[in-house]
């Protein structure tokens, strides 16, 4: 019986050493080879959108409504052609009627106008705007090889922000109330 | 094989998407509001107004202050007026005074004119140093011109023969208000 057993038990490692011993006489090194391509667009994104902005004023009697908004962006633009923009437009105008009015307002010198200041990357607007209904207006304007964060030949600061001070004509032709307008700000590079 | 190239495709396109999600959005909007309140303002347009006398003998000193207002009441609910006081007697003493006249009959008197959407002041009015006294109302939904609209006070002085002769000066102050 013991004779039996070990027999067997020989037969098992021999069969075993014969199994594993074409793995490791086998083994081979197999390389190929894959091209990596990545295509690196022009981009531009709006971030930490504040989705409100309130106008209030303060002392003098009828003088301007004033507020302030901070825009959050990222952008990218082509290298030594490229180009890009944040704009602003009033895509809803002030409701309810009979308040102020951008598209059609109650005196001729009433206005929602701002001011841009403290763009970190790319050129705020240069002068008083004027919101329009009808058409965007410029906040900042992107030039060639602008891009966002890490430094050297990118902005320091990421994300980059600027600052848009609005300011809107206070008319005693506007009736008492509270009243609202939607302002939509469009960023794009290339 | 194909395996590892699938799995490594997609890893890159994962990693793409996520790019672009960190990158924002193209556009964004916000809500700008604004409360519009009742208000009232005023303008002096005649920093010194000058009491002359005219023809006649002792006949009153006559002359004009000339104001514009701006103003919006509430509508349904609100109002408004523009009133003044004498808050500064005329100095030196010795001639007319609004507090104190010389003669009981003395006293220095106005009317008014008030342009839409504002009411004058009804008939001749006597200033006083004590209390404000009444140019014109406003009534609920008043609203006046950008620009603002006119009003004005034309001034009578008894001309007493008990002022000693000298130039005499009072301050008028004038106040509007609006609800």
């Amino acid at each position: 019986m013991l004779g039996w057993l070990i027999k067997r038990l020989v037969s098992l490692v021999a069969w075993a050493a014969l199994l594993l011993a074409p793995m490791r006489l086998q083994a081979a090194t197999l390389t190929t080879t894959q091209t990596l391509q990545a295509v690196i667009s022009p981009l531009g994104g709006l971030f930490s959108f504040p989705n409100s902005v309130t106008l209030t004023k303060s002392g003098t009697t009828f003088s301007n409504y004033t507020g302030s908004l901070s825009v959050q962006y990222r952008t990218r633009t082509t290298q030594s052609t490229g180009s890009g923009s944040i704009t602003v437009k009033a895509t809803a105008d002030f409701t309810p009627t009979g308040g102020p009015s951008i598209a059609t307002p109650p005196s001729t010198g009433d206005a929602l106008q701002y001011t841009c200041s403290g763009a970190t990357l790319g050129t705020s607007c240069s002068s008083t705007q004027t919101v329009s209904t009808s058409a965007a207006t410029n906040v900042v304007t992107l030039s060639a090889s602008e891009c966002t964060g890490g430094g050297g030949s990118c902005s320091s600061t990421s994300p980059n922000t600027v600052t848009l001070n609005f300011t809107l004509t206070d008319d005693p032709q506007y009736k008492t109330g509270s009243y609202s307008a939607t302002l939509t700000f469009t960023i794009s590079a290339t | 094989m194909k395996k590892v190239l699938a799995l490594t495709a997609f890893a890159l396109l994962f990693a793409a998407s996520s790019a672009l999600a960190q990158l924002g959005a193209t556009t964004g909007t916000t809500t700008m509001s604004v409360a519009v309140v009742a208000e009232a303002g005023l303008t002096v347009n005649t920093s010194t107004t000058t009491l002359t006398e005219s023809g006649a003998s002792f006949s009153p000193y006559t002359g004009t202050t000339s104001l514009t207002y701006y103003i919006r009441t509430t509508p349904s609910t609100g109002g408004g007026n523009i009133q003044l006081e004498v808050t500064t007697d005329f100095a030196p003493t010795g001639g007319p005074s609004v507090g104190s006249p010389p003669t009981g009959t003395d006293a220095l008197k106005y009317t008014c004119t008030v342009s839409s959407p504002g009411t004058a002041c009804t008939g001749s009015q006597t200033s006083s140093k004590t209390a404000q006294t009444p140019v014109g109302t406003f009534g609920a939904g008043a609203n006046s011109a950008f620009a603002g609209n006119s009003a004005s006070v034309a001034w009578s002085l008894t001309n007493d023969p008990l002022y000693k002769v000298a130039t005499y000066t009072a301050t008028v102050t004038f106040t509007i208000s609006a609800t």
